[in-house]
C-alpha cells in the first residue's frame, strides 16, 4: 500500500511546475557551497571529456588526410606543378591543407624514403607502406588514449558530482527530519502526514536523480552541442548555418511530442489510479463482494476501468512512439542537407549562397560526423529537462516545509521545570486551531497533587484539546496553564514533557522489539527494569507468550498485536517512565473485553498517587474521579464528583442517562482480575 | 482466523526455472493480441531493413560527390597535357577512362540529388515503420496487461476466504499492479528489442562478412567481451541497487514512524534519540549510494570504451588494407557505420537480460494467483436454494484451515429454528468466526455437514445461498460509488425510498443527510472517508435492505462515542427482529434475549442453553458472562 501511496504522491508532484525558479536555485546552490570542490571537479572533467569527444573524430580524419589519401593528390600535384598554373594552386589548398597532425606526413615519408639510398629501390614501396602504417599506429594509440581519457574523465566527473549531490541530499534529509521534530503538533493537524512524507521521500528522490545524473548529463550534452556548433561555424560559417537548420526543428519536435506525451500520461496516471483503487477495494473487501454476490458486477466494473486505463496509455503511446522516429528522420534529413549543399558547393566550386568559403571534401566528412552527434544529447536533454523541472518544483515544496515556523517555541528565558509536585491550574484558558474559532472557551479549574480529573462530553466538545495543552502540544490563545505555579510557556519543553506520561487511545508502537518499545519511556532503563514495568501493568504474561518474548520484533505500527495488547505496551512504557503527571485517553471501542479489563486494572495501578487527567469513556473511571468536568462546545457546563452531579440532575445527569452504560454490579468489577490471556 | 495469518505462506521465491517457464507462458498471452503483435513485428522487420540500407546510401551519395569533385577538378585543368596526365594517373589507380570521367562530372549533381531523394524516401519509410512498430508494440503490451489484470481480478473475486487468509492485501495489490507492469514492460520493450537486436546483429554481421571478412574477424573477438561486460553490469549493479533500496526503506520507516507517532516522540521528548537514529540511516544510505556510484563511474564509461576500441582497431587495420589498395575509403566509412549496428544491439541485449530476470520473477508471481484453485465452488449439479425459511443446522462439524493442522472446530452440532436468535460465545480463538464463515460457505467443512432448511450448503449454488443471508461484521469495507450504491450493494435495483428506509432503521439517515450531497456522497477509496461507526451503520442498512431470512452478525461496535453506540445497538436489535440470527455476542442484551446460547471452548461446544440455565450449570459461561460481556449503552439493560 505504501508503494501505491507513493505513486499517487508522485502523480501530484509531476503536475507542478517551479513557481520561483531563481530563488530556489539560489537556495540549492547554498547547500552546494560546502561541497563545491566536487562540482568544480565535475565541471572541469566534463570540459576535458567533451574536448576529447570533439577531437576524436577529427583525429580519425587526420589518419585519412595525413597518411592515406595524400599520395594521389601529391602525385597529381607533382605532375601539375611541372606544368605550373593557377589551377594547381587552387587544387593544392583543397587537397593538402587538411593535415595538422604531423609534419612527417605521407608526402614527407615518401620523399624521405625516395631519397634514402640505403633502401633498395624495389623495397621502397613496402618501406613507405610500413612507415605510413607505423604513423597510423601511433595515431591509433593516441586515439585510444583520447577515448580512455574521455571515459575516465566522464566517470570521474559523474562520481564527483554524485559525491556533492549525495552530500547535499544527506544534509537536506537530516534538516527535514529535524524540522519535523521542530514543528508543533498543529502543523500535523493542518497538513496530512502523507504530504509531509512525500516531501521527504518523493521530492528528495526526484532531486537525487537530478543531482546524480541529470544535471551533469544536461550540462555535458549542452556543452557538446555548443562546442560542435562552434567548430562547425569556425570551419565554414555559412555551411554550418545551413547544416544547423535542422537543430531547431529537432528541438521543436522534441518539445511538442514530450509535452503531448506528458499530458497524455497525466490522464493515464489518473486511470491507473482508478485501477488501483478498484483493486484495493475489491481485494480488501473480497469477503463482502462474495457475501453479497457481487462478483460479476464487480468484474464488469473493473473491466471498464481497466479498459479506460489501457486506452489512455495507448493514446499516450502515440506521442512517445513518434518522438524517436521523428528525431531519427530529422537526423537523416540533416545528413542529406549536409551532403547535398556541401556537394553542390564542391561540384560547382563556388561558395554557398555566394558567401564565405568554398566547402572542401574534408569538411563534408567532418560535418557528417558532427551532425550525427547532435541527435543523442538533444533527446537526452528533452527527457532530463522534465526531471530537472520536477526537482526544482520538489525543492520548492521542501523549502516551504523547511521555512514553516513552529507555533510553539521556547522562550529565551525558559527555565527548567523543577520536579513536579502535581498541582495543576487552568486559568481562563482559551484555545483555537483556526483564528476566530475557539475550541475552548474560558476554562478554569485546578487539580491538587494526586487527584484524578476526568473529562467527559460528546465528540468535538474539546476534551482532547484540554489535555493537549498540558504538555504544551498547543499553546493557549488566552489565559494560562500552570503546573506547580509555573506557566507551561515559561519552562523548557524538554523538562516539561519528560515529566508527563501520556497514553493515547490509538497507541503508537515502533517497528522494533517489544523491549525497546517499552524502553522508549526511559532509554537508560535496564532489561530488568523494563520487565518489572511490564509486570506492574500485567503486560508481562502476554509478552512472554510472543514467539521471541520481549525480543519479538513488531511489524509496522505494532502489527501482529491486538489493539489491547498494543495499549498495554504503551502503558508499560509510561510505567517505566514513572511520571508525576499522567494523561490518559481511554479507548472507546469494546473489542476484546478481557484485555480491556486488564487495561483498566493497569490504568488504576498507574494512576495511584499521581495527578492525572483522563478522557473518560468508562463508568468505573468516572466514578473514581476526584473532579469531573462536563464539556460541551468548548465550555465546562458542570463540574463536581459523579455522585454530586447525579444528584444535581443537570447536564451530566442527562448525559449519563442517555450515554453511559449502567454498571452491572458483577463480581470482579470493582477489583478487576488481571486474568491471563 | 488470526492464527492462520501467521502460518508460513507458500514459498514465494521459486526457482528461476519456474520463472522462465512462467515468462514463456506470459509471452504466450500474446495470442490474444495477435493482430497488433503481427503488425508490430512486421513493421520491425521493415524498419530494420531500411536501417540497414542507410550506410549504403550514405556511401553512395558521398561517392557521387567525391567522384564528381575529382572529375571536375581534373577536367577543369585548362592545360590539355596536364589534364591528360592527371586522367592517366587517375585511370591507373581506379581504372576510369576519360569518357567515364566526363560522365561523372556531368552527372555528379543529378546523381547526388537522386540519391538524396532516395535517402529522404528511406527516411520516411523507416520513420513511418518504426513509429508503427513502437506504437503497436505498446498497444500490444497494454492489451496483454489488460488481459492479465482482468484475469487476476476475476480470479481474486472467486478465490475462497482461505486464500485471503494466507495472502495480504498489499501483496496481492503488488502482483496486480507492479508485477503486471514489469511483465508488460518486458513484452513492450524487452521482447521487441531482443528481436530487433538479434535481427540487426545477424544481418549486420552477414553484410560485414560479405564486404570484408578480414576486418570482421578483427571486430569479432570484441563482441563476446562486450556481451560479458554488459551482463556483468546487470549482475553487479542489481544487488547494489537492492542495498540502496533496503537502506532507503529503512530510512523511510523511521520517517514514517516519526510522522505517525509524532505525539509519542514529543511526549517522551525523544527527538535527539530519533535524530541520531535517522542520521545513522541517512549516513548508511549515503555511503551505499556512493559505492553504487563508484561501480557505475567505472562500468559505464568502460562499456562505451569497448565500442570505441573497436572503432580504433578498425581504423588501424583498414588503414593497412587501404595502403595495400584492397580497401577504399568509402568502404572503410561504410564499415564503421555498420560497426555501430553491431555494438548497439549488444548493449540492448545486456539491458534486456536485466529486464528479463525481473519479468520472469513477476510472471511467476502472477501465475501463482492465476493458477490458485478456489477451494469453494459450485458443484456441477448444484441446485438453487428455494426461498429460505431459516432453519440452520450444524451436524458434527469439524473444520481445519489446512489439511493436517489442528481442528479449529471439533464435532460442533446445533440447530437454529426459523426466527431464533443464536448467540455464540467464547474466548478469542474459540471458533466463533469460523462457524459464522461456514454458513454462507466461505469455507467448506472438513467433516460433518452444514444444512439450511435441510439442504447441505455444498449442494446449492453459491449465488442462491449467499443472496439470502445478510451479514454484518465489525469491520466494514465500503466500495467506490455513492453511499446509496453501498447501501444497495446487495440489491442494486432498490429504490431511493427503500434505501432511505433502511438507512433510517439503521440510524444512518441523520449522518448521511449531514453530508452536502446526502445519499449521493461518493465514498470508498476515492471518496469521503467515513468513521468506523458510520461504516458499521451503512453495513446494517445494507443488510436490512436485503431483508434476509437469515442474519449473521457481530454485535460489537467499533470505536464510536457512546451516543452513537447506543444508536447502533438499537439498530442491531431492530435488524435481528423476526429473523434467524446467528450472532457473535459481545453484549449482555443479546445473550439475555437469545433463544440459544452456544458456549464455545477451544473449538468445541462447551454448553448450550438459555441465560438463566447456563448461569447455573456452566462455569465457563458464568466466567465469560462476568468478564467478557459489555453492558449495554441503553438504559433498558438494567437488571
Amino acid at each position: 500500500m505504501m508503494g501505491l501511496d507513493n505513486r499517487r504522491g508522485l502523480l501530484d508532484s509531476e503536475t507542478s511546475k517551479p513557481q520561483n525558479l531563481g530563488q530556489t536555485l539560489a537556495r540549492f546552490s547554498r547547500y552546494f557551497r560546502r561541497f563545491w570542490s566536487g562540482v568544480l571537479v565535475a565541471v572541469v572533467f566534463v570540459f576535458i571529456s567533451t574536448w576529447a569527444q570533439v577531437t576524436a573524430p577529427e583525429l580519425i580524419g587526420q589518419a585519412v588526410d595525413c597518411y592515406l589519401f595524400q599520395p594521389q593528390a601529391n602525385a597529381q600535384m607533382m605532375q601539375m606543378m611541372q606544368a605550373g598554373g593557377d589551377e594547381a594552386a587552387t587544387a593544392q589548398t583543397a587537397a593538402t591543407s587538411n593535415c595538422w597532425y604531423t609534419a612527417d606526413d605521407a608526402s614527407s615519408i615518401e620523399a624521405r624514403i625516395q631519397a634514402d639510398d640505403s633502401i633498395p629501390e624495389d623495397e621502397k614501396g613496402a618501406a613507405m607502406t610500413a612507415a605510413k602504417l607505423a604513423g597510423i599506429g601511433g595515431l591509433t594509440l593516441l586515439l585510444l588514449g583520447l577515448f580512455i581519457l574521455a571515459a575516465a574523465m566522464q566517470g570521474m566527473a559523474f562520481y564527483a558530482m554524485a559525491w556533492s549531490g549525495q552530500n547535499v541530499l544527506r544534509d537536506l534529509r537530516k534538516e527535514l527530519f529535524r524540522q519535523i521534530h521542530r514543528l508543533s503538533l498543529g502543523y500535523f493537524v493542518r497538513n496530512e502526514a502523507g504530504g509531509v512524507m512525500s516531501r521527504i521521500t518523493n521530492d528528495t528522490d526526484t532531486i537525487q536523480q537530478v543531482f546524480n545524473f541529470a544535471l551533469l548529463s544536461v550540462f555535458s550534452g549542452a556543452l557538446l552541442i555548443v562546442w560542435i556548433a562552434v567548430r562547425m561555424l569556425q570551419a565554414n560559417w555559412i555551411y554550418a548555418l545551413i547544416s544547423l537548420t535542422v537543430v531547431p526543428a529537432m528541438a521543436v519536435a522534441t518539445v511538442y511530442f514530450s509535452t503531448q506525451a506528458r499530458r497524455a500520461f497525466r490522464i493515464a496516471r489518473q486511470e491507473i489510479g482508478s485501477v488501483n483503487a478498484d483493486l484495493q477495494e475489491s481485494i480488501a473487501g473480497a469477503r463482502e463482494v462474495q457475501a453479497f454476490n457481487r462478483e460479476e458486477a464487480s468484474i464488469a466494473g473493473f473491466r471498464d476501468t481497466n479498459a479506460a486505463n489501457r486506452d489512455a496509455n495507448v493514446r499516450a503511446a502515440a506521442f512517445t512512439s513518434a518522438l524517436n522516429p521523428v528525431l531519427e528522420a530529422l537526423g537523416f534529413i540533416a545528413l542529406t542537407i549536409v551532403v547535398v549543399t556541401g556537394g553542390l558547393s564542391v561540384l560547382r566550386n563556388e561558395p554557398l549562397l555566394g558567401v564565405g568559403a568554398v566547402v572542401s571534401l574534408g569538411t563534408i566528412i567532418a560535418f557528417i560526423q558532427y551532425v550525427q552527434r547532435f541527435n543523442q544529447p538533444i533527446q537526452q536533454i528533452a527527457v532530463l529537462w522534465t526531471n530537472i523541472q520536477n526537482a526544482i518544483a520538489g525543492g520548492e515544496r521542501i523549502f516551504v516545509l523547511l521555512d514553516e515556523q513552529p507555533d510553539i517555541t521556547e522562550k529565551p528565558t525558559a527555565r527548567e521545570l523543577p520536579p513536579i509536585e502535581g498541582h495543576v491550574t487552568y486559568e481562563n484558558v482559551w484555545a483555537e486551531y483556526k483564528p476566530g474559532e475557539p475550541v475552548l472557551k474560558d476554562i478554569s479549574f485546578s487539580a491538587e497533587p494526586g487527584q484524578m480529573v476526568a473529562v467527559v462530553g460528546p465528540t468535538g466538545a474539546g476534551k482532547t484539546t484540554i489535555v493537549n495543552l498540558l504538555p504544551r502540544f498547543y499553546d493557549v490563545s488566552g489565559g494560562a496553564v500552570r503546573i506547580d505555579g509555573h506557566d507551561v510557556r515559561d519552562v523548557t519543553v524538554a523538562s516539561l514533557r519528560s515529566q508527563i506520561g501520556l497514553v493515547l487511545q490509538d497507541t503508537f508502537l515502533f517497528s522494533d522489539t517489544v523491549i525497546n518499545n517499552i524502553r522508549y519511556g526511559r532509554l537508560d532503563a535496564t532489561d530488568e527494569e523494563v520487565i518489572a514495568a511490564a509486570k506492574i501493568v500485567a503486560a508481562d504474561s502476554f509478552i512472554e507468550k510472543l514467539p521471541d518474548g520481549y525480543q519479538t520484533v513488531l511489524g509496522e505500527r505494532g502489527s501482529g498485536l491486538s489493539q489491547g495488547q498494543r495499549q498495554l505496551i504503551a502503558i508499560a512504557r509510561v510505567a517505566l517512565m514513572n511520571p508525576r503527571l499522567l494523561i490518559l485517553d481511554e479507548a472507546t471501542s469494546s473489542v476484546d473485553t478481557r484485555t480491556e479489563r486488564i487495561i483498566q486494572a493497569a490504568f488504576e495501578k498507574l494512576l495511584a498517587g499521581r495527578t492525572s487527567f483522563v478522557i473518560a469513556h468508562r463508568l468505573s473511571t468516572i466514578r473514581s474521579a476526584d473532579l469531573l468536568l462536563v464539556l460541551e462546545n468548548g465550555q465546562i457546563v458542570e463540574r463536581g464528583t459523579h455522585d454530586s452531579l447525579l444528584q444535581a440532575e443537570g447536564a451530566y445527569y442527562d448525559l449519563y442517562m442517555s450515554q453511559f452504560r449502567y454498571e452491572e454490579p458483577a463480581p470482579g468489577d470493582e477489583t478487576p482480575q488481571p486474568a491471563g490471556d | 482466523m488470526q492464527a492462520t495469518a501467521s502460518v508460513p505462506r507458500r514459498e514465494r521465491r521459486r526457482g528461476s526455472k519456474e520463472g522462465r517457464s512462467a515468462l514463456l507462458r506470459a509471452i504466450g498471452a500474446l495470442r490474444n493480441q495477435r493482430r497488433s503483435a503481427t503488425i508490430a513485428y512486421g513493421a520491425l522487420v521493415v524498419a530494420t531493413l531500411a536501417q540497414l540500407m542507410v550506410p549504403l546510401l550514405v556511401q553512395n551519395i558521398i561517392n557521387s560527390v567525391t567522384d564528381g569533385a575529382v572529375a571536375n577538378s581534373i577536367l577543369s585543368i585548362e592545360n590539355p597535357i596536364v589534364r591528360n596526365l592527371a586522367i592517366g594517373a587517375l585511370g591507373q589507380q581506379t581504372g576510369q577512362t576519360a569518357e567515364q570521367l566526363q560522365l561523372a562530372s556531368q552527372n555528379a549533381e543529378s546523381w547526388m540529388l537522386q540519391t538524396a531523394l532516395v535517402i529522404v524516401l528511406f527516411t520516411i519509410v523507416r520513420g513511418a515503420f518504426s513509429f508503427v512498430q513502437a506504437y503497436m508494440a505498446e498497444a500490444t503490451s497494454q492489451g496483454v496487461a489488460f488481459d492479465f489484470r482482468n484475469a487476476i481480478f476475476t480470479k481474486l473475486q472467486r478465490l475462497s476466504f482461505s486464500y485471503y487468509d494466507r495472502n495480504q492485501t498489499g501483496q496481492l495489490m503488488i502482483r496486480a499492479t507492479d508485477d503486471v507492469e514489469k511483465v508488460r514492460l518486458f513484452i513492450a520493450q524487452g521482447l521487441v528489442l531482443t528481436v530487433q537486436a538479434l535481427l540487426l546483429l545477424a544481418a549486420t554481421l552477414i553484410i560485414l562478412f560479405l564486404t570484408n571478412w578480414r576486418l570482421t574477424l578483427v571486430v569479432l573477438p570484441i563482441l563476446p567481451i562486450a556481451l560479458v561486460l554488459f551482463m556483468s553490469f546487470g549482475a553487479i549493479s542489481q544487488p547494489l541497487f537492492r542495498g540502496v533500496q533496503k537502506r532507503l526503506s529503512r530510512l523511510n520507516t523511521i520517517l514514517q514512524e516519526n510522522l505517525a507517532g509524532i505525539r509519542v516522540v514529543k511526549a517522551f521528548t525523544r527527538e535527539p534519540h530519533e535524530q541520531a537514529n535517522f542520521d545513522k540511516s541517512a549516513d548508511d544510505l549515503f555511503s551505499q549510494q556512493l559505492s553504487v556510484t563508484r561501480i557505475f563511474m567505472f562500468l559505464f564509461p568502460v562499456i562505451f570504451l569497448v565500442a570505441q576500441i573497436g572503432q580504433a582497431a578498425i581504423l588501424y587495420f583498414s588503414s593497412a588494407q587501404i595502403l595495400d589498395n584492397t580497401l577504399t575509403l568509402g568502404e572503410y566509412q561504410q564499415f564503421t557505420l555498420y560497426l555501430a549496428y553491431v555494438f548497439f544491439p549488444i548493449g540492448q541485449l545486456g539491458f534486456i537480460i536485466t529486464l528479463m530476470a525481473q519479468a520472469a520473477a513477476s510472471a511467476d508471481r502472477i501465475y501463482e494467483i492465476l493458477d490458485a484453485r478456489s477451494e469453494v465452488s459450485n458443484k456441477p449439479d448444484a441446485v438453487t436454494l428455494p426461498p429460505m425459511e431459516g432453519r440452520v443446522e450444524l451436524d458434527n462439524v469439524t473444520f481445519r484451515y489446512f489439511g493436517g493442522s489442528d481442528p479449529v472446530l471439533k464435532d460442533v452440532s446445533f440447530t437454529a429454528e426459523p426466527g431464533q436468535t443464536i448467540a455464540l460465545l467464547g474466548a478469542t480463538g474459540s471458533g466463533k468466526s469460523t462457524i459464522i464463515n461456514l454458513i454462507p460457505r466461505f469455507y467448506d467443512v472438513s467433516e460433518g455437514v452444514v444444512r439450511i432448511d435441510g439442504y447441505d450448503v455444498r449442494d446449492v449454488t453459491l449465488d442462491s445461498l449467499r443472496s439470502q443471508i445478510g451479514i454484518v461484521l465489525q469491520e466494514t469495507n465500503l466500495f467506490g460509488g455513492t453511499i446509496r450504491d453501498n447501501i444497495a450493494f446487495g440489491r442494486p435495483d432498490a429504490t431511493l425510498e427503500e434505501v432511505t428506509e433502511a438507512a433510517k432503521a439503521a440510524a444512518a439517515h441523520d449522518f448521511i443527510m449531514s453530508f452536502p450531497e446526502g445519499y449521493e456522497t461518493p465514498v470508498g477509496e476515492r471518496g469521503t472517508s467515513l468513521s468506523g461507526g458510520q461504516k458499521q451503520r451503512i453495513a446494517i442498512a445494507r443488510a436490512l435492505l436485503l431483508n434476509p431470512r437469515l442474519l449473521i452478525l457481530d454485535d460489537s461496535t467499533s470505536a464510536v462515542d457512546l451516543v452513537t453506540e447506543a444508536r447502533i445497538q438499537a439498530a442491531l436489535d431492530r435488524l435481528m427482529e423476526g429473523r434467524t440470527s446467528i450472532v457473535i455476542a459481545q453484549r449482555i442484551t443479546t445473550v439475555l434475549k437469545a433463544d440459544q446460547i452456544i458456549v464455545l471452548d477451544k473449538g468445541q461446544v462447551a454448553a448450550i442453553g438459555k441465560h438463566a440455565d447456563l448461569m447455573e450449570n456452566s462455569a465457563i459461561y458464568a466466567e465469560i458472562y462476568n468478564s467478557q460481556l459489555v453492558d449495554d449503552a441503553a438504559p433498558e439493560g438494567q437488571g
